[in-house]
């Protein structure tokens, strides 16, 4: 019955005497759509880390109400995807892109269970969904990496998580591919009702159903509100530490660095 | 012709050597499909050298030598197990420290064995025609619970493999294949000590694993193909010892490289496809 589907109070990370995250309080309610935002080194994948559970840390964190460490039963992860920021994979790696969307089924089949009819076809529609069934029988490693991340999407979702943690999911790749991702994103945040947390350093990639902006910086929550209000030039070159500017077109915002 | 081979197979010896060229071969190579697709083979050198140093202090004090080498096996992936776990470290350092340290223990008590048993030698090197029953039947035990880990936990074992940080992700139990594998790394290798021996045994950990890397995308295919190289090169090996009377294992390990050499140059994955067709082939395959 809560309405916050994912707290943190006093989070912190510590590793070799530096602190990656101090004292991160955040809420997240379901639905909601949140950018993560910062420059390099801001702690955002770390964030990350530590709600996905593979990161130690300090403070208190809750998913779905209930309390977690970075130890956590199945039942947990499996309400929550993940997508790296690069789906790193050799090219003679023996595993279809198919076959890697699957991948994301198997933790919610349970052990000694074969994938059943159901997990082929949302499989296949997920694929075609992310607009790669044709290349389902590829072997992933030699696809481009637009179109690993769009596997990697699809095996997020295969996985029928209620949060998604996206990490730069559109870093690496070219402008015409970053678009498509996004738009991609936004329709699967609205067909499958998920809330979702979208890493970014870059500010004029943002999918449109993004509402909330939370700014990091030095591992500090520099900002946490509207994305709108996020997306001015002061408070940007507050946080990017370089002259930024906005200006409007079309009644679209657009930043601007010299 | 053919009798004279019935004849040749029913002498005993003979299918002793046979038995374990199959599991020597097999249950090496299985593993390192491992290896070969988690990027690990240091780990397992420092595995098959725990083996070695455990097998030889073993003799020392008058243990089973597998059971020793088998004990310093599973400290050694208590040491190395949590290591992997930690992204702020990387691990090769300590790992070359770990496996010289054991070699330097197995050296160490090797020169105080020489002196009193001759069999210590073997452990370096082993031998697949000198089995006893015992090495047999721990062979074969090995081999079978490794291969039903393999199938009965496959569809996990194939995440594991891909990403382990992606299968703990999606609720995939991945510490606990990866400990399981470990073991079962740990058992191999000293199980193994006496067929190819401490030092060779190496060579079976990569060399299968890398010819099913030329050769196939198919999972379950890589770990058949990984298996039959395995015995393929254990046999050719074995023959190549009888006929030109050398070391069983040194001919093993020369007979894998020359099955990874034939991979390597007919590999049909190394075949560049070239862009326009690929773009055909991507054509049809829309259709
Ligand atoms: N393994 C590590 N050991 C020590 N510091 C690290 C390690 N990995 C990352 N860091 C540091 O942690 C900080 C935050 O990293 P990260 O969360 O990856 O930043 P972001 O994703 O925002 O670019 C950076 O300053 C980085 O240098
Ligand atoms: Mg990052």
């Amino acid at each position: 019955m809560t309405d916050h589907y994912l707290t943190l109070k006093q989070v912190s990370v510590r590793r070799h005497q530096s602190l990656l995250l101090s004292g991160i309080d955040l809420r997240v309610s379901k639905n909601e759509f949140v950018g993560v935002i910062g420059p390099n080194g801001a702690g955002k994948t770390t964030l990350l880390n530590v709600i996905a559970g593979f990161e130690k840390f300090s403070g208190a964190l809750s998913l779905f109400g209930e309390a977690q460490t970075w130890r956590r039963p199945r039942q947990t992860r499996l309400r929550v995807g993940y997508v790296p920021q690069l789906l790193q994979i050799d090219p003679g790696f023996p595993i279809l892109a198919r076959q890697a969307v699957m991948t994301g089924a198997v933790g919610r089949l349970g052990l000694f269970r074969k994938p059943g009819k159901q997990e082929y076809e949302n499989t296949l529609r997920l694929m075609d969904m992310m607009r790669v069934a044709h290349l389902a029988d590829r072997p992933l490693g030699q696809l481009s990496g637009g179109e690993r991340q769009k596997v990697s999407l699809a095996r997020a979702i295969v996985q029928k998580p209620d949060l998604l943690l996206l990490d730069e999911p559109t870093a690496n790749l070219d402008i015409a591919v970053q678009k498509e991702v996004l738009k991609l994103i936004d329709e699967i945040s609205e067909r499958e009702a998920l809330t979702i947390l979208f890493v970014t350093h870059d500010f004029n990639m943002l999918p449109e159903r993004m509402r909330r902006a939370v700014m990091l910086k030095g591992g500090l929550k520099v900002f946490d509100g509207k994305i709108s209000a996020a997306l001015t030039g002061n408070e940007l070159s507050r946080v990017f530490e370089y002259p930024l500017e906005t200006f409007e077109r079309n009644g679209k915002r657009f930043i601007c660095y010299g | 012709m053919v009798e004279s081979i019935l004849q040749t197979l029913s002498y005993a010896p003979i299918q002793r050597a046979l038995a374990a060229c199959i599991l020597c071969g097999a249950s090496c190579a299985l593993l390192s499909v491992f290896v070969v697709l988690m990027k690990m083979p240091l780990i397992g050198v420092s595995m098959s050298h725990a083996a070695f140093a455990g097998a030889v202090l073993g003799m020392l004090l008058d243990i089973n030598p597998f059971v020793s080498g088998f004990i310093l096996c599973l400290l050694t992936a208590a040491v190395l197990g949590p290591l992997s776990d930690r992204a702020d470290m990387a691990p090769e350092n300590l790992l070359g420290i770990l496996f010289s340290f054991l070699m330097g223990v197995a050296f160490l008590g090797m020169g105080i064995l020489t002196q009193t048993k001759a069999g210590a030698l073997n452990l370096m090197w082993g031998s697949l025609l000198t089995l006893s029953n015992n090495d047999l039947y721990v062979l074969a035990l090995v081999t079978l619970v490794l291969t039903v880990f393999i199938v009965l936990f496959f569809k996990e074992i194939r995440v594991v493999l891909f990403s382990r940080r992606l299968a703990a992700s999606s609720g995939v139990p991945e510490r606990v294949i990866y400990y399981i594998l470990l073991f079962m790394t740990g058992a191999v290798v000293s199980s193994n000590l006496a067929t190819v021996g401490g030092l060779l045994i190496f060579a079976l950990l990569v060399q299968p694993g890398a010819v099913a890397l030329q050769l196939t995308y198919n999972l379950k295919s890589f770990f058949l193909i990984s298996a039959a190289t395995g015995i393929l090169a254990c046999f050719l090996g074995l023959v190549a010892s009888y006929v030109f009377d050398i070391p069983s294992g040194a001919s093993v390990v020369l007979a894998a490289t020359v099955l990874f050499a034939l991979a390597f140059v007919f590999s049909p994955k190394r075949r560049v496809v070239r862009p326009i067709e690929r773009k055909i082939q991507d054509e049809n395959d829309r259709r």
